[in-house]
């Protein structure tokens, strides 16, 4: 996974394929594929809350 | 001539002093000045030249000798001492009781048998009075009494005689005194008929060098008590009271002021009170410094304390402020970093619900599902067929489980 992502953009990204099978656009060829990018947006956005939520407990 | 009825030189004297005798047979009171006086110290007798001066005040218009026998001067001079306040000196009128003696060989002779001091005292009662009238109808008599007296005198001319008992007084005062005190002396005759000229040409001497000196003292007496008539004579007065610095008297007298104390800026009875008169002045000006400095001292040194006291107190002051405004900061701080916490964790807690709900989302497009719910896709050459225009009837599809594949052949279609 690219590490430059950002947890904006993983967010936005996850936030335009949810809005594709939202529209009954989703390819189906394509869909298998789309949902496992999605499962690993979620994945890296919850590891992001994680590392937040990690460091203000040992800032404290 | 040589005929004529004749009688000896001595017979006429003889004749004189038995006329004399006969017409002052009990003595006669006369006033006379003294012209000048001795006291023979083998013998005991006063011998004496009275005179009576003349209009023009230049040659005396009489003159005579007069004694006083040993027996009767003891009493007299004592007597005379004892009320005028000084010994019988020249200068001074008297008046006498003379007893009037002739001696063929020796001429004319006065024996004073008595002396009235009250008419000397009158005399010169006289004299100081027409003295101190004079100076006032010139306007001057005050005149050395405005002169500025500085403080510190520390150059004194002296006018005195050196080898004068007070003079030796007045300068062993001085230097038995802390201070230094520079005396200048001038020479003069301070007794007797010559002394008022001398002192006046010594004041002349001074006030020639006026600007070198502080005041100028005039110094006479200690032992011996004398003539004091110079010093109310109007000359010596006169220059004493317009002298151009402060004039200071210590004439050694104490019965009464003379004019020249008078009209003195400062009299004094002794010579020895003059010089502890200056130390004094010196001393009272020294406590004064003293005094001044230790009060400055004192004023600098509290201003002192007053100004580290109120420094001490705006140290602690900005001590006790600087950690309230600590505490304050930090307790907002605290207060933001809990906020802070709290926002993050509902944010976080947002984003979690955001990303479920996502993930039920996304579970429910999984086509995995799609097919165990029964669905199929169909496909054609690979591609998954969304419609049925795409096919014919004899074309061969593929069709896609979830566990597995088939393939079949279209044998009909509707449209």
């Amino acid at each position: 996974m690219d590490t430059e992502m950002t947890y904006s953009q993983a967010l936005s990204e996850l936030e335009g394929i949810l809005k594709s099978f939202d529209s009954g656009e989703a390819d189906i060829d394509t869909l298998s594929a789309q949902v496992a990018r999605a499962t690993e947006l979620i994945t890296f956005c919850r590891e992001r809350l994680l590392k937040v939520e990690e460091e203000l407990k040992t800032s404290n | 001539m040589a005929n004529e009825k004749h009688i000896t030189l001595s017979e006429l004297l003889a004749d004189v002093r038995r006329t004399l005798a006969e017409r002052f047979p009990l003595g006669v009171w006369i006033c006379a000045e003294v012209g000048e006086i001795k006291e023979n110290r083998y013998s005991g007798h006063c011998y004496m030249e009275l005179i009576e001066k003349g209009d023009n005040d230049g040659t005396p218009k009489a003159k005579a000798s007069a004694a006083v026998w040993r027996s009767r001067w003891g009493m007299l001079s004592a007597h005379f001492q004892a009320a005028t306040g000084s010994p019988l000196a020249a200068g001074m009128k008297v008046l006498l009781k003379v007893s009037v003696t002739f001696h063929e060989s020796y001429g004319l002779s006065l024996v004073v048998n008595d002396i009235d001091p009250a008419y000397t005292i009158g005399e010169q009662e006289q004299r100081r009075r027409q003295t101190i009238e004079q100076l006032t109808a010139e306007g001057v008599i005050d005149l050395n009494k405005t002169l500025d007296f500085p403080t510190v005198i520390q150059r004194i001319a002296v006018i005195s005689s050196a080898t004068a008992a007070g003079y030796q007084d007045f300068m062993n005062h001085l230097s038995a005194s802390p201070y230094r005190i520079e005396a200048t002396l001038f020479e003069a005759i301070v007794q007797g008929a010559a002394a008022e000229q001398s002192i006046i040409d010594a004041l002349g001497r001074v006030a020639d060098s006026e600007e070198e000196f502080d005041a100028v003292a005039i110094l006479r007496g200690g032992g011996s008590q004398s003539d004091l008539g110079c010093f109310n004579a109007y000359p010596l007065s006169a220059h004493i009271a317009q002298f151009p610095l402060p004039v200071l008297t210590g004439i050694g007298h104490d019965k009464d002021t003379s004019v020249a104390d008078l009209v003195a800026h400062t009299a004094l009875k002794t010579p020895t009170a003059v010089a502890d008169f200056l130390v004094e002045r010196i001393t009272g000006y020294h406590s004064e410094v003293e005094y001044a400095y230790e009060r400055i001292l004192t004023a600098s040194s509290a201003l002192l304390e007053s100004h580290r006291t109120r420094l001490e107190r705006n140290n602690a002051l900005v001590h006790t402020l600087a950690e309230g405004l600590l505490r304050r900061m930090e307790v907002r701080l605290e207060r933001a970093s809990v906020e802070l916490h709290h926002s993050v964790a509902r944010l976080i807690e947002a984003h979690k619900a955001r990303l479920e709900r996502a993930e039920v989302k996304v579970e429910a497009s999984s086509p995995q599902r799609i097919l165990a719910m029964g669905f199929s896709v169909v496909r054609q050459g690979g591609r998954a067929l969304t419609s049925a225009d795409n096919i014919e009837v004899g074309n061969s599809v593929e069709i896609v489980f979830a566990d597995g594949k088939a393939t079949a052949t279209i044998t009909d279609k509707t449209k």
